[in-house]
């Protein structure tokens, strides 16, 4: 899915050292923490419950359309789970109706997620690993399962398709999982007429269903998960890597996290300080830089020394010590070492750092 | 699910309140995305197609293997790849389309059968034999569905190509046709329709025309519906003078995006340019 | 268009072929009760497969459907499935429970050009001289009869579509041709087959892409069609009732007597 760059080894290598410099300097011009600038529109589709579009300054573009269905839930128990809850309902002297014992069964299973990716078949390793990546994200907070819970007999099912609408530049991970969130903001589902565990019936009027997420400022509660990708280059840390930087990251990490909004007080002016923000996912992805071709140092290049027999005996000592030699690409070997996983950790959840300027962002685009 | 249009009769007038020779609100942009190298958004009524266009391009070596697997791919043209571009197709219908949820695969035969037929369309079109030794691929996306989804897509990949610059003899436009007499009925008193929405297109029988450019001649013509053949010259004709209506909708989306480039100073003008940009 | 067409005389299958000019297809019927589909529990299941094997041309793979193959199987499923030839509904035989399910298998054994026209006609033949056999229901059981106990019965069958397929020439494609050979479908600039039956229903009609082609040249080849068709349906019904009359002996009493033609 990261496709290669077609970068030679010494352009890998220049790459490589001037992002470990201290501040990086990106190809962009972008400091370490910069996203892309992005448009973002919501409410394009008036036939899905819920829909977005976002745009990249690079070009990439992606479409979110959320569709919710409603389904009878599948007793795990059969029937005889049924009898088992009266009976312990019985015995508890717990009365009918306890919605918060019933609403623990929701299931991550009532969102299905996909993701179409053009040129590449929708069974393709990459596409579903990334679907999965996202969905994990959402589920994580336990929030949005529940918010699908109608009563004991039925739920809505959730769809959430992905469309990647421009050929993928670079990895698409945050372009979609920032339009997944604007999505499901801008999703409502139509209102609850029945009560109890009757057959569900809703209100006709589209004006009147509420959204999935409340708007802001009515109540708490966490908001859909976000999931930043974050590489490490050297010692610098860099957010909403392009394909180049990704192709000589010695690691590459997708961070989700998610906002929690606190119930704020009564009177209480502060604007800004019900924010909390939650790591809930991590996930390493294989940087495209471990298949990048290594560079041949110029003691070693037959053209440069313009000896025959010395290259070789070079060569095979270059490839046996393992160090690297200063300018001379070499793609990077092992995993992460921990303090990088803790300064990219950190950087994340910074307060004021770059989640919460996304958010931010995103807060302020028009949701209609 | 049988609906009743049978109130045509009355006024004269369809579901949606139109005549017969009305065409839905066609609304069109192009070069809608930076990164393509051409790409368009089309509305007809509440179908809504996007549109991007990679190439012509150096083959990708997944590229080929699919184009043959796939259905969509270089086809007719693979063995001739050598003396012009190969022209590869992709429709994705977005889970979210329909009103129901209806999750399609890429193998779907429906969806092939438009990707050949779109594929085939262009290769008569284009002038591929400039560009030997690349593909073109043409990838669409289908984000609302109402009815005459095959022409939308047409329409679409048209002004997609022409905002990436490929040569073709002239425009591709198609629309779809019906008859308000069903095959059952042998009544004469049948006007044919012009631009058919879901409604319509369950319950009357139909064809999807694609023309070239001002001509009457026809580049591809789909009808899946039982129809007399008396009626056919009736729901041709409409459907080759729809084309033309399109025609000219999408003439004019063009000529004004072409006039706004060069007002902006994104291309400069030359005197070569018969385009005036009072328009 | 079909050179000759054959229903064989040990199976009831049916053999289209054109030895001599190199095309030959066989379609096959079979039946079996299973239980319909949830989503339609008063039709019967009917459902058509062709497979363009290796035999035909070894460019063809098993198992990856070029796009002949995509095209033959939605025009043969708009031609005869979509356009209600087969009555659905009479083949079910106990309501969301038990129905017939009709299977048609094509095979092209070699081809040469204009497929899909002779596809479609030996996909037809088959299955109006398909016979199933009989049922009866009293109460909750439901009796299948053998052969022997009873003679198999018919399909329902409402009309035959047949498909004409005419290949278009030249730089303008103003020259028509009907029933081309694969030598001859290398050359074309444009192809268009209607579908139709002989009281002038259009079922299908695909002309997909290929070389504009004047709409008036368009109604005049469906109007060809539609005389095409009717010769098929001649040629058709004089081949099943030359086989009826043959088969018929006179019931199970000819069938069962010891008396040989030796």
């Amino acid at each position: 899915m990261a496709q290669q760059t077609l970068l030679s080894p010494a352009e890998l290598a220049y790459l490589h050292s001037s992002l470990s410099l201290s501040p990086p300097i990106r190809p962009d011009g972008r400091t370490s923490k910069q996203f892309r600038p992005l448009t973002a529109e919501t409410g394009i589709l008036p036939g899905t419950n819920g829909s977005a579009r976002v745009c990249l300054a690079d070009g990439t573009e992606a479409i979110v359309g959320v569709k919710a269905e409603i389904e009878k839930t599948a007793d795990p128990l059969g029937d005889d789970g049924e009898r088992y809850r009266e009976y312990v309902k019985s015995a508890s002297g717990v009365g009918g109706g306890d919605a918060d014992e019933d609403r623990r069964e929701a299931r991550g299973e009532w969102l299905e997620m996909t993701v179409e990716i053009p040129g590449l078949r929708d069974d393709d390793a990459g596409t579903v690993f990334l679907a999965e990546l996202l969905r994990e994200a959402l589920l994580a907070d336990g929030e949005l399962a529940r918010k699908l819970w109608i009563n004991r007999r039925f739920h809505w099912r959730l769809y959430l398709d992905i469309l990647l609408i421009s050929p993928p530049l670079s990895y698409p991970l945050p372009l979609l999982s920032l339009t997944t969130h604007l999505a499901l903001l801008a999703t409502r589902l139509p209102r609850l007429k029945s009560e109890g565990d009757e057959d569900p019936m809703f209100d006709d009027d589209w004006e009147a269903a509420p959204f999935l997420y409340p708007r802001q400022g009515a109540a708490a509660g966490s908001r859909p998960s976000i999931t930043l990708l974050v590489v490490a280059v050297g010692d610098s840390i860099l957010f909403d890597p392009s394909k180049e930087e990704l192709a000589v990251a010695d690691s590459a990490l997708a961070v989700s996290l998610c906002e929690v909004r606190r119930e704020r007080g009564q009177g209480s002016m502060e604007v800004d300080s019900g924010r909390e923000l939650r790591l809930v996912a991590m996930r390493t992805i294989d940087p495209p830089s471990r298949l990048t071709p290594p560079g041949v140092p110029s003691t070693a290049n037959l053209a440069a020394s313009g000896t025959a027999d010395v290259p070789l005996q070079q060569k095979q000592q270059q490839t046996a010590d393992e160090a690297p030699q200063e300018g001379v690409w070499k793609a990077p070997l092992g995993g992460t070492p921990f303090a990088v996983l803790d300064s990219i950790i950190q950087a994340v959840l910074e307060k004021g750092g770059v989640a919460d300027e996304v958010l931010d962002g995103l807060e302020g685009v028009d949701l209609t | 699910m049988p609906l009743d249009t049978s109130t045509y009769s009355l006024a004269l007038l369809r579901i949606d309140g139109r005549r017969w020779n009305d065409l839905r609100r066609l609304h069109a942009q192009i070069h809608t995305q930076e990164a393509a190298d051409g790409s368009s958004y089309l509305e007809m009524g509440h179908t809504k197609v996007m549109c991007v266009v990679t190439g012509p391009a150096e083959p990708q070596a997944g590229q080929q293997k699919r184009g043959t697997a796939g259905g969509g791919g270089a086809g007719a043209l693979g063995g001739g790849q050598k003396d012009a571009a190969s022209i590869v197709v992709n429709v994705v219908v977005a889970g979210f389309s329909s009103v129901d949820r209806k999750r399609r695969g890429r193998n779907d035969r429906r969806i092939q059968e438009m990707e050949i037929t779109i594929q085939k369309a262009l290769a008569a079109n284009l002038h591929t034999h400039l560009f030997p030794h690349s593909t073109i691929t043409v990838s669409l996306h289908v984000l609302s569905q109402d009815g005459s989804l095959l022409a939308a897509l047409i329409n679409a990949t048209t002004l997609a190509l022409i905002d990436a610059g490929i040569p073709m003899t002239d425009y591709i436009t198609a629309c779809t046709a019906g008859s308000t007499s069903s095959y059952a009925a042998g009544d004469d008193s049948a006007d044919p329709l012009l631009d058919l929405n879901t409604q319509e297109e369950q319950e009357l029988p139909f064809l999807t025309v694609a023309t070239l450019g001002d001509s009457d001649k026809v580049a591809a013509l789909v009808c899946e519906s039982r129809v007399q053949v008396s009626r056919l010259e009736g729901m041709l004709v409409v459907g080759v003078d729809g084309c033309r209506q399109v025609r000219r909708l999408l003439d004019g989306i063009v000529r004004a995006k072409g006039s706004k480039m060069i007002k902006e100073g994104v291309v400069q003008r030359s005197d070569l340019m018969a385009v005036s940009l009072e328009e | 268009m079909p050179r000759e067409a054959e229903p064989s005389l040990s199976e009831r299958t049916f053999t289209l072929q054109a030895i001599s000019e190199g095309l030959r297809v066989l379609a096959k019927v079979s039946a079996e009760v299973t239980v319909p589909f949830p989503d339609r529990p008063f039709d019967g299941i009917f459902q058509i497969t062709s497979e363009l094997g290796p035999m035909v041309a070894p460019s063809y793979e098993v198992n990856r459907p070029t796009e002949t193959e995509v095209l033959l199987a939605r025009l043969l499923e708009k031609t005869i499935r979509r356009s209600g030839a087969l009555d659905t509904e009479s083949l079910c035989l106990v309501a969301g429970q038990k129905c017939w399910s009709v299977r048609v298998d094509l095979h092209v054994l070699s081809a040469d050009g204009n497929l899909i026209d002779s596809a479609c006609f030996a996909v037809v033949a088959a299955l109006r001289h398909f016979r199933k056999p009989d049922t009866s229901i009293e109460g909750e059981t439901l009796t299948v009869y053998t052969p022997a106990e009873r003679e198999p019965v018919p399909l329902s069958w409402l009309h035959s579509p047949f498909c004409a397929t005419f290949d278009f020439f030249g730089d303008e494609g103003d020259i028509v041709v009907v029933d081309t050979t694969w030598l001859e479908e290398q050359l074309r600039v444009a192809s268009c087959t209607f579908s139709l039956n002989k009281h002038g229903e259009i079922c299908q009609i695909s002309k997909l892409g290929g070389r504009p082609i004047e709409a008036t040249l368009v109604i005049q080849c469906a109007q060809m069609a539609l005389d095409k068709v009717k010769e098929f349906t001649d040629l058709l019904d004089a081949k099943l009732a030359e086989d009826a009359k043959r088969r018929d002996k006179g019931g199970l009493m000819a069938e069962l007597s010891a008396e040989n033609d030796r």
